[in-house]
């Protein structure tokens, strides 16, 4: 475990975003003062400390700039720093508020072991401006700990004992008042507690402390929990020199694609949905998702959706001064079978889903549907459109046909609005047919009508509605049109208001 | 020897799948596709226009119509206002005209330019017998058309532009026709047809009747452009 220290974060990121040659220090409102949250280097040397009041250190050095705290910038720029960190491992999880942990188990020797990957990390963040601290040890309590508490370096596995004894206690991250309480009987260092019996001070300082000292020592798990889901399968590159054009990050694509291949095989699945994240050499990170509608494994056709992919991006993938790394992870992987793979078979399901996919990319994903049938008598939920990349083998149209045949179902109108139409409608008997009615503007004249067909509203739903009774009717034109009555006569009580006429839908 | 490889490349080269079908789709109206030269021309763009925005429900059924005849995938494509102003496509009704939903892939583009790259993209896909692309209103400028009807051509897929109106503009493709609803009480759904540009043969208009059962167009039984109500004459036998 990793864990990674900016010690002066607040200021550092101040100090980046403009030129400040006085002494910084950072303010928020602590209880009814305000008082220092965080000081540069500088500035601790001049003597001030976090804790100060902010009139105190103005009134010792004039010349202090101090600026209000923004926990919200904070957040989103170790943020960042943690979308950077993804270079060196999936695993990194936020240790707000300054610091960050990432679980290099086994990818360490990708660069050339532990040693190596620090001086990377550090020299890459001296370069961005940061003062930080890093500490590598088997636990993440222990290499908390030994990042903030100055025994920096990579420690090897099981030395947590001997790298923990000597610090404070608070190095624990056990609450203030707790470590206030263990000082007053004495007990400052953790090696003071190491050998203690563990009762008497779960009795006494609550579980807390023995709790995070074996979580410390490594003698109890500790979760970590990731920003960001771990990639079931990821391939990654790292460029000498850095790429910026788009055919150059395709063909890496299509690379990075082939060795996945290979690991999506062994399991026997196929990606559904993928990642290509980007690392650019200032530190920025591009990352480009995209769907498929089947479990894909094949490497040119993944290049093929990232080039629909790239064509439709808003804003044009900016390289900046070039991309140095680029992973490609798998973010959804199902089971496939076989004999999906492979690009020369005419299949024309296999065809069709590759036009969705290829639509899908450039387009979004919501606007390429199929219609699916539902199981309903509300003629508006009895169809959807669903994403197409979305909808399964089963998309309930045998079921509807077979409904229809049995219940002998009306001819249904092949265009549908969303929201039915209000029309003027006059009827010659109540329960009947309109005779006429005006819709957008125009008057229609009715000259022959087929209904009612009625559907009853949903009675366990509020909004089902009052019944309605559906008429196709048939102007003097021959324009067909699929009316409602909302409501029938038989409901109303005195006094209410006749019911509404409305247009759902025209007829071929 | 080498005229042997050219034969053998050009076999290789035609999309399989198509080598033995018609290049001409019939209607199923033998009086149309006598001027229509056997039928509508597979690989070709044709403009189906409604005859004015009321009708566009009867436009919508004769490509749909259209679509059904030709079997295999249909692509249905428009932008986001159609479905606001005439309604969007409804799965029940398309299974009762004949087309099986199962067979539908709708798009929503958000502008022109949007349709038409997904036009020529649908029209590439070999799954993909016939792509409707719904503009209603705008002329369809000749660039546009031309690739259109190039990507038609290549894939031996139907490339249909459905239109809210009429529009009067030049353009490439093969044909142009203008639907609009005819009285049919019912029965079957009618259409006035009228085909105002055909660049193979003769124009024509009609009165044709959609029959989903057979899922084939035939002449009306009389075809009289504004037949009176047919309630009112009982004795006449409706078709």
């Amino acid at each position: 475990m990793l864990s990674l220290w900016l010690s002066r974060f607040a200021t550092d990121r101040i100090r980046r975003s403009r030129e400040i040659a006085a002494p910084l220090a950072v303010y928020g409102r602590r209880g009814n003062a305000d008082v220092l949250t965080a000081v540069d280097g500088a500035a601790a040397r001049i003597g001030l400390t976090p804790g100060l009041a902010l009139t105190q250190a103005r009134a010792m050095h004039p010349a202090l700039e101090a600026v209000p705290e923004d926990a919200n910038a904070d957040a989103t720029l170790l943020d960042q720093i943690a979308d950077w960190c993804l270079r060196y491992t999936p695993l990194v999880a936020c240790d707000a508020p300054d610091g960050l942990l990432m679980d290099i188990t086994g990818c360490a020797h990708l660069y050339g072991g532990e040693a190596a990957l620090i001086a990377d990390v550090s020299a890459r963040l001296d370069r961005a401006g940061f003062a930080f601290a890093i500490a590598v040890a088997g636990a993440t309590g222990a290499a908390h700990a030994a990042a903030r508490y100055g025994a920096h370096g990579s420690h090897a596995n099981g030395d947590e004992r001997k790298v923990l004894s000597p610090l404070p206690l608070a190095a624990l991250r056990l609450p203030p008042d707790t470590v206030a309480s263990l000082a007053r009987v004495g007990l400052k260092r953790v090696g003071d507690i190491i050998d203690l019996p563990r009762s008497p001070i779960t009795a006494r300082f609550g579980g807390a402390v023995v709790r995070q000292l074996d979580r410390a020592l490594a003698l109890e798990d500790e979760p970590l929990s990731p920003r960001l889901p771990v990639a079931p399968y990821a391939a990654e590159q790292r460029f000498a020199e850095p790429i910026a054009r788009e055919e150059d990050v395709l063909a890496v694509t299509e690379r990075l694609a082939q060795r996945l291949k290979a690991a999506l095989e062994r399991r026997g699945d196929g990606a559904r949905r993928i990642e290509l994240t980007l690392f650019r050499t200032d530190g920025a990170l591009r990352r480009i998702a995209a769907g498929t509608s089947r479990p894909m494994r094949d490497a040119a056709e993944i290049r093929a959706l990232f080039t629909e992919r790239l064509a439709a991006l808003s804003d044009a993938l900016d390289p900046g001064f070039g991309f140095d790394m680029a992973r490609l992870s798998v973010l959804t992987a199902e089971p496939c079978a076989p004999e999906q793979i492979g690009i020369g078979g005419g299949d024309e399901t296999k065809e069709i889903n590759r036009l969705v996919d290829r639509l899908s990319a450039r387009l979004g994903s919501q606007r390429v549907r199929r219609l699916i049938a539902q199981d309903s008598h509300l003629p508006e939920i009895a169809a959807a459109a669903m994403p197409a990349q979305a909808t399964g083998t089963d998309d309930g149209w045998a079921a509807f046909r077979a409904y229809r045949a049995a219940a002998e179902l009306a001819p249904r109108p092949l265009r549908l609005f969303a929201r039915p139409e209000p029309i003027e409608a006059v009827a010659e008997v109540p329960d009947g047919p309109p005779l006429r009615f005006r819709w957008r503007r125009a008057l229609h004249e009715v000259i022959s009508a087929e209904g009612p067909e009625r559907i009853e509203g949903t009675w366990w739903s509020e909004h089902g509605g009052p019944a309605r009774d559906y008429f196709r009717v048939e102007d003097r034109s021959g324009l067909r049109f699929w009316l409602f009555r909302a409501g029938l006569y038989r409901d109303l009580a005195p006094g209410d208001a006749a019911p509404a006429w409305f247009v759902h839908g025209t007829f071929a | 020897m080498i005229e042997e490889l050219r034969r053998r490349l050009r076999g290789l080269e035609k999309p399989p799948g198509l080598e033995d079908g018609p290049t001409a789709l019939p209607l199923g109206a033998g009086a149309v596709d006598t001027v229509l030269g056997g039928g509508l021309m597979r690989g070709a763009l044709h403009e189906i226009a409604a005859s004015s925005e009321a009708h566009v429900a009867a436009a919508t059924g004769f490509a749909m119509g259209v679509a059904a005849r030709a079997a295999k995938n249909a692509v249905w494509i428009a932008e986001e206002m159609s479905a606001l102003e005439s309604g969007a496509l409804y799965g029940p009704g398309l299974d009762g005209f004949g087309l099986a939903p199962e067979r539908l892939v709708t798009v929503a583009v958000a502008q022109r330019r949007g349709l038409l790259w997904a036009m020529e993209e649908a029209l590439r896909c070999r799954a993909v017998a016939c792509v409707i692309g719904e503009m209603r209103h705008g002329a369809l400028d000749a660039v546009a058309a031309r690739r259109l009807s190039l990507a038609a051509a290549e894939s031996g897929a139907l490339a249909l532009i459905l239109r809210a109106a009429p529009e009067d503009d030049a353009s490439t493709a093969a044909t142009r026709w203008v639907i609009g609803a005819a009285a049919s009480t019912h029965a079957h759904p009618r259409f006035t047809v009228a085909l105002v540009r055909n660049r193979r043969g003769a124009r024509g208009q009609w009165i044709l009747e959609w029959s989903d059962s057979d899922g084939r167009f035939a002449l009306a039984a009389h075809a009289q452009p504004v037949a009176q109500p047919v309630r009112h004459r009982p004795h006449q036998k409706v078709a």
